[in-house]
């Protein structure tokens, strides 16, 4: 699935830069325009679609307890304030930086999210940051694994409920599959809601400051 | 907040449509959503690549996301190991 993925980002890239190049830009743009985000909205529709449909998310939250979700809030606490620390150590919007981070490891929506809300350069940074997340999540998980049996599921974020799974499972035990699943399914969820949300309070004290 | 709106009414309209029908429709969604994934990202890539100021800026971009992918899952780990503590999660 990664590498359709990557494909159709570097064709898309490809495609951009051929446009610009040859001056068809403006022409194919709008169109393309028009694609980014019909096909965000679609696919906001369909998750959520997916998230109604799913009967088995609830039955194994109710399952392990309410108290399990605790771990995707206090998650999604951690990345957001990593992306505030980000911001401030590297000089750069604030809200951005903080919205990147709550997109909790889940690229194929904080890029295109990042890039309607913030621009295109945020769009890479949205796509990379929660990218690398996922990948170092996989690659870390025999080391966090020694931290604690929730330190993969924390390092995870929205990526524990299918991509990692498999890996946190391995290494953690069959007993967290369904607190990774819930914290997952929990983080994927706040994941829209937290980017926009972060995005329109930046905008509103923005604005409250020119004023 | 325009774009709240914006961005939040199709993901409720897809909850509330989903939870209508999850006694009556049985599909599965994930084939069309991959195609519309697939369509998202390149319209993302399409959005970077028309852009040589962005273009220019990738390495950079790539670096401070890295930086800032560390710093997410270091705070997570930490808080969540603090809370753990806290609330006694087994």
């Amino acid at each position: 699935m990664i590498k359709y993925i990557l494909a159709a980002l570097i064709v898309g890239v490809a495609a951009g830069y051929m446009t610009d190049y040859s001056g068809y830009a403006p022409a194919s743009g709008w169109a393309v325009d028009l694609l980014f985000t019909g096909s965000l909205f679609l696919l906001l529709f369909m998750m959520g679609l997916s998230f109604g449909l799913d009967k088995e998310a609830i039955l194994k939250l109710k399952q392990t307890g309410l108290r399990i979700l605790i771990i995707p809030f206090t998650v999604a606490i951690g990345s957001i304030l990593g992306g505030l620390v980000g911001g401030l150590i590297l000089r750069l919007d604030l809200f951005a930086s903080m919205a990147a981070t709550a997109g909790f490891g889940w690229y194929t929506l904080a890029g295109p999210m990042m890039g309607q809300l913030f621009g295109a350069e945020w769009g890479a940074m949205g796509f990379a940051v929660n990218f690398i997340r996922e990948l170092l999540t996989i690659v870390t998980v025999t080391w966090m694994v020694k931290v604690g049996k929730y330190a993969p599921i924390a390092s995870g974020g929205a990526t524990t409920m299918d991509t990692t799974l498999p890996a946190i499972v391995r290494y953690s035990g069959s007993d967290v599959l369904v607190a990774a699943f819930s914290s997952g399914f929990t983080l994927s969820l706040l994941a829209p809601f937290c980017i926009v949300a972060i995005s329109t309070l930046g905008r509103l004290l923005f604005s409250v400051i020119c004023l | 907040m325009v774009d709240f709106a914006v961005f939040v009414a199709p993901l409720v309209a897809g909850i509330l449509t989903g939870y209508a029908l999850r006694n009556r429709w049985h599909a599965n969604v994930s084939r069309a959503t991959f195609a519309t994934i697939l369509a998202l990202i390149f319209s993302l890539g399409f959005s970077i690549g028309s852009n040589n100021d962005v273009l220019s800026s990738l390495p950079r971009v790539a670096w401070n996301a890295f930086f800032m992918a560390v710093l997410a899952i270091v705070f997570s780990v930490a808080l969540v190991e603090l809370v753990k503590r806290r609330v006694k999660l087994t």
